[in-house]
């Protein structure tokens, strides 16, 4: 070999060297960046919902101790019923049941606690899940819980729809009885963080889908059969 | 004595057309990948106490974890696209995707062996399925695992064209 050929190799084992460090440094450069933007991007999503849960709501008159929903009745078992005005099947499960559950109320054999709450946002284009439910907090304010959740689920919207609007909820209000008062807790949405309250206790405690009945603590199939064997 | 060299399996000619077409055949995936985690984490950024709930709807972890991992994760995925879109740290990203795919499908497979009814909330709603609805697990699986491939191309071919990471490479 000769030495200019040996020089030429030794440079370019040189650049080659050089050029395999200014790729490391590269690489590790874009990957520091890279790293950083998803951890400023998960932290960013944690912010907004560290901010938005709030502490403060105001649970209506009739609200069980923790505010999680509205107590019915005064019997020895407890009957909890999860429910999203929009859920269809929610509503059928108010057309067959519910009168039950009002039975059972007045014959004083159960305590039934409604949790309205709002799952289903995103079924609708304008959150009617959380409107309707907090709208039926006014009205549990004014003593109409069930009157109005009733109406409500009577007068249900489809999925995938604007629900029902403000004005209209106040509308079914009227129809039950509800006066000025409850107009006003709609417009204003004074209920509304009472719901969100509702809806993240409720996924708190383990329930994922609606409509969720719990006979005692325990969870039992949606029906008036179901319901009845548990309660006794 | 003339020994006819055996031919290659794979002809010269073939061999640089895909060194020619493999760039930008990457290119077309890292798009496809970035769109992949951009329409995921759009859908989801609207509602994020949702996302919290159809991760809780997995029934893996307290739900305190679950609304953070919710929170944060359709933000990760949108920056996750970003990064693929532009092609900045190509093979790190692509890495990521492989990573955070792979916990998804075990997510889906175990949510399916417990029997589960819910909606995996890959692109946004999610939670568990009303009356009458049955969950889909096998499809969302296997449309896990087309996007698994495509993590899998850019973990093996990083360098694509019209990306920064190439723009950096002739720097």
């Amino acid at each position: 070999m000769s030495s200019r050929a040996g020089q030429k190799q030794a440079s370019r084992v040189v650049r080659d060297h050089i050029a395999r460090e200014k790729r490391r440094s590269r690489t590790l450069w874009t990957s520091i960046a890279a790293i950083a933007v998803l951890v400023i991007a998960g932290l960013i999503g944690w912010g907004i919902v560290a901010s938005q849960t709030s502490d403060t709501y105001t649970a209506p008159a009739g609200a069980v101790e923790n505010g999680t929903g509205i107590k019915v009745g005064t019997g020895p078992v407890q009957i909890d019923i999860y429910e999203d005005f929009i859920c269809p099947a929610c509503g059928q499960f108010e057309q067959q049941t519910g009168a039950t559950l009002d039975q059972l109320v007045a014959q004083g054999k159960a305590t039934v606690v409604y949790h309205p709450l709002a799952f289903l946002d995103s079924k609708s284009s304008t959150d009617y899940s959380t409107r309707a439910a907090a709208a039926s907090g006014a009205a549990a304010q004014d003593g109409k819980f069930r009157e109005y959740a009733k109406a409500l689920f009577a007068q249900q919207p489809a999925e995938g729809t604007a629900g029902l609007t403000d004005d209209q909820l106040i509308q079914i209000g009227r129809s039950v009885g509800l006066t000025d008062a409850f107009a006003q807790a709609v417009r204003d949405g004074k209920y509304k963080p009472w719901t969100a309250h509702v809806t993240d206790q409720a996924s708190g405690d383990g329930i994922t889908g609606t409509p969720t009945v719990r006979v005692g603590g325990k969870d039992v199939q949606p029906t008036t059969q179901a319901i009845l064997a548990a309660v006794g | 004595m003339n020994v006819t060299v055996a031919s290659p399996p794979v002809s010269p000619t073939s061999v640089s057309r895909w060194h020619t077409a493999r760039p930008w055949l990457g290119t077309l995936v890292r798009l496809g990948l970035a769109a992949v985690w951009l329409v995921a984490g759009g859908a989801k950024v609207g509602d994020l106490a949702g996302s919290g709930r159809a991760v809780n709807a997995y029934d893996v972890m307290p739900y305190d974890l679950a609304k953070i991992i919710g929170a944060a994760l359709p933000f990760i995925e949108i920056a996750l696209g970003v990064l693929l879109l532009v092609g900045l740290a190509t093979r790190l990203a692509a890495g990521i995707s492989t990573a955070l795919l792979t916990v998804f499908i075990a997510g889906i497979t175990q949510a399916w062996s417990r029997g589960l009814q819910i909606d995996c909330g890959c692109f946004g709603s999610g939670g568990q399925l009303g009356a009458g609805q049955t969950p889909t697990y096998g499809p969302e699986i296997l449309r896990d695992l087309g996007f698994l491939t495509l993590a899998g191309f850019l973990l093996i071919w990083p360098l694509t064209h019209i990306s920064i990471d190439s723009w950096l490479e002739k720097k």
